[in-house]
């Protein structure tokens, strides 16, 4: 049985050397790594949930700390928090509702255990759904005094009802376990799929005989121009090469492999050509909850010339990228420099980048930023799973998938984005 | 824009029409001969400024009390409760035996410096289920629903007030649909709940401290109108963060509310410069930030706030740097004003120094509003929003 310890190990030293690429494989790398660290921890009888919770949050901790840039890894393990936690309430949901009829059935003082004597189960179950959303108006007034106090409650008294049926207690214990990992696999199945559905709006926004402009190299791109194509769409598609990993290189190849009219253009012609072009559809690496992406480098001078001419700037993300954080100061901090070999040759150069000559430190620098912030003002939509959102609209998506619990505990650990 | 000026002609027939008959006088009280400026300066063509009862509290507690004006306005605060309290309040009755009015309640609570008015309006609606005999729900929301019109109308010019009378509202109409077994509970629940209230607001401030203290970087200069506590509040967690960072303070005229931000964020240690309001865009290329509170948010994530918030969000969208609002979600109003002159206007005397020929209008107005454009984001207890979530809770809560 291989140690979940060292999996967990493995998957950090993969991190922080930089071994995974792109945000999709680590998206389906942690939860497939959450998968099995839940698999495999013991729970104990009581408070199942609140201990796997803690279990995931002590790994999710390291697991963010060791790339802090790849927010694809601290959005799946809220995800799955959040996941433990729906399932939680929903078999408490079931507990209180069986409780509830055994006490009109049986014995009265069963539901006097209860916090609130004046409350009935369904209202207790109504506060206890109330938790997983986030803070709202509505809550503002009502008894809700720490939200850890709740799905405590709502646990115990799923725990006084098994303490009559000690039977029943290990089966939930199982059920709650053998549920969240169901709903980790589904996770992990909509991660991989995220392309799909995501090329299945294509025909919607693309038109007959426009020109689109992309920048660098997307698997969602591609799978969304070759939905179109699919779909006898004819157009034609401008690609800058992306510098200066000329991953655009690779995209154009593709594209004419699909039989898609393509031309490669340079970083710096992007605003000589915008003029000509319909529509921009970029990837991202993620998207904040204010609506901005943090974007291959080079995305806000194309979106920044995407709005002089008025050109729509489409940026294409799975729900994975979604992150439920907002930028302070994105430019630096989500930020990542790669190595100064992929934009000079060592050869040629290192001479001028020789510390050892002159005043013990070179003249040359060389500065390679992975990132561009886009400011949420210049996308004009952004096509997720789900359809088309307006980037005011994502906080909406944000509160469905996250709960606002995970976000304030992990925001400790996040304070660097 | 003729038709702004000509539906003006027609408010202000309207309002001198409404101003004859009513009896407050503002002017000077009798000890005012030893300012004879001071008589001077109420030249004004009308005579009889009315102050907004909303303006006097937020005088009260956050001016620097210097101006002499001020002691008029607290002396009329005085006087203010009893004129309107008699015309507009049917829950007075003339039994001397019995004399318990909302108003004098929510004036009560509202004097306690520490409280917002909102804070004040829930406890005074709270004072009402107490005092009630009614002994179904159905009874208690209906003399709550005439406690908090009353409560309402006395001071239309409050966004606070409504919002939190607004609030109360829904929340004894959920209670009431949440299937309490019976009255009684339900109707000490409530009072429990408004009596948490100010618990909820000293929260909510400290929720809104938390959540913006990643907003602020070392070595950033954070400008900053007008006093707010929230906005103090962030500042003094941040200092006590070791942040290291400056804040321009405007000064706020012509209550100089920005004075006594200054004055606390100096006991803190925090390096402070005093700007005149006129300095906000002389200054802004050296500022990171811009930090709001708010008197009242709308519907539209836009805000209501101070005098001078409008233009110094103009400035900061123009040299393109982030304005941040701090304000407790209670303050979220059902409002949604199209544009400035919108809403009823908070009026304020002003206290130019010298004398004002009569012919010389004064705009008098205490707040204008900011659209949700010019702000980058809102800190409130619910989380940091983009203005456009705004109208999403309220849809959620009032729908």
């Amino acid at each position: 049985m291989p140690d979940v310890q060292s999996l967990v190990n493995d998957f950090l030293n993969q991190l922080k050397k930089r071994k995974i690429e792109g945000s999709q494989a680590t998206a389906k790398q942690t939860a497939e790594l959450l998968r099995s660290f839940i698999s495999q921890h013991r729970v104990p009888y009581t408070n199942q949930a609140g201990a796997l919770i803690d279990a995931v949050r002590t790994v999710g901790e390291q697991l963010i700390a060791a790339n802090p840039v790849e927010v694809a890894v601290g959005n799946i393990v809220r995800r799955v928090l959040h996941i433990i936690r729906e399932e939680d309430l929903s078999l408490a949901t079931d507990a209180i509702a069986g409780m509830g009829l055994s006490a009109a059935s049986d014995d009265e003082d069963d539901v006097e255990r209860d916090d609130h004597p004046g409350l009935s189960a369904v209202a207790v179950a109504a506060a206890a759904r109330s938790t997983l959303r986030p803070p709202s108006l509505q809550t503002l007034l009502e008894d809700v005094p720490d939200s850890a106090a709740i799905p405590q409650a709502s646990s115990s008294g799923g725990d006084s009802e098994g303490k009559s049926r000690s039977v029943d207690k290990s089966s939930r214990g199982r059920k709650l376990k053998h549920d969240v990992i169901e709903a980790i696999n589904e996770l992990i199945q909509d991660i991989a799929t995220c392309h799909e559905q995501i090329a299945e709006q294509a025909v919607e926004h693309i038109h007959q005989n426009e020109v689109i402009l992309t920048l660098g190299s997307s698997r969602t791109v591609l799978e969304f121009l070759c939905a179109a194509k699919e779909k006898k769409r004819s157009f034609r598609v401008f690609v800058a090469e992306g510098a200066p990993r000329y991953q655009g290189h690779l995209l154009a190849k593709e594209l004419v492999a699909r039989g898609l009219q393509t031309t490669v253009i340079t970083d710096s012609a992007v605003f000589a050509m915008i003029s000509r072009v319909n529509m921009v559809i970029v990837g991202a690496h993620a998207v904040m909850a204010n609506g901005g992406v943090i974007a291959p480098v080079g995305l806000n001078m194309v979106a920044l010339a995407a709005q002089r001419h008025a050109v729509p700037f489409v940026v294409l993300a799975g729900s994975h990228k979604l992150c439920p954080l907002y930028p302070h100061n994105p430019e630096v901090l989500l930020n990542e420099l790669r190595s100064p070999s992929e934009l000079l040759d060592f050869g040629e150069f290192s001479d001028c980048m020789d510390y050892g000559s002159g005043s013990g430190s070179s003249l040359l620098h060389v500065i390679n930023p992975t990132f561009d912030y886009v400011p949420p003002k210049l996308v004009s939509l952004f096509i997720t799973d789900t359809g088309g959102h307006n980037s005011s609209y994502m906080y909406r998506l944000i509160a469905d998938y996250y709960s606002a619990d995970d976000l304030v505990v992990k925001g400790r650990h996040v304070t660097r984005c | 824009m003729w038709w702004r000026s000509a539906s003006f002609i027609l408010d202000k027939q309207q309002n001198d029409a409404a101003l004859k008959p009513d009896t407050i006088s503002i002017s000077p009280p009798p000890d005012a001969t030893a300012h004879s400026s001071m008589a001077d300066t109420f030249q004004n063509p009308n005579p009889n400024p009315k102050i907004s009862a909303y303006y006097q509290t937020r005088a009260q507690h956050h001016g620097v009390v210097t101006s002499d004006w001020l002691s008029q306005a607290q002396a009329a605060i005085d006087q203010n409760p009893d004129d309107h309290g008699i015309s507009a309040d049917e829950v007075r009755v003339a039994d001397p035996g019995k004399p318990f009015s909302v108003i004098d309640e929510f004036n009560n609570w509202r004097k306690q410096p520490d409280l917002a008015e909102a804070v004040a309006a829930i406890r005074a609606l709270a004072a009402v289920i107490r005092s009630s005999k009614a002994t179904t729900m159905m009874e208690l929301e209906i003399e709550l629903k005439k406690a908090s019109d009353s409560l309402k109308s006395w001071d239309a010019t409050s966004i606070s007030l409504t919002a939190g009378c607004d609030l109360f509202m829904r929340y004894v109409t959920r209670t009431s649909a949440l299937e309490y077994e019976d009255f009684n509970s339900a109707r000490s629940r409530l009072i429990e709940r408004a009596e948490k209230f100010g618990e909820i607001s000293q929260k909510a401030r400290r929720i809104i401290a938390m959540l913006s203290q990643d907003f602020i970087f070392d070595g950033c200069t954070i400008l900053v109108h007008g006093f707010s506590r929230v906005v103090l509040e962030v500042l003094k967690l941040a200092a006590q963060n070791k942040k290291l960072f400056r804040v321009f303070c405007t000064e706020g005229r012509p209550d100089r509310t920005g004075l006594r931000l200054s004055n606390e964020l100096a006991k803190l240690d925090v390096p402070v410069k005093l700007l005149i309001d006129s300095a906000v865009a002389y200054t802004m290329d050296e500022v990171d930030m811009v930090f709001v509170g708010a008197d009242g948010v709308v519907e539209s994530g836009g805000i209501l706030n101070m005098m001078g918030t409008y233009q110094i969000a103009l400035v900061a969208h123009s040299m393109n740097k982030p304005v941040y609002v701090a304000a407790e979600s209670y303050k979220f109003a059902r409002l949604y004003p199209l544009d400035q002159k919108d809403l009823a206007p908070a009026l304020r005397p002003i206290d130019f120094g010298v004398p004002i020929p009569s012919k010389v209008e004064v705009e008098k107005s205490a707040r204008d509003y900011t659209p949700p454009q010019y702000l980058t984001l809102l800190f409130t207890d619910l989380g940091v929003l983009t203005p456009s979530v705004v109208s999403d809770e309220l849809i959620q809560l009032y729908l």
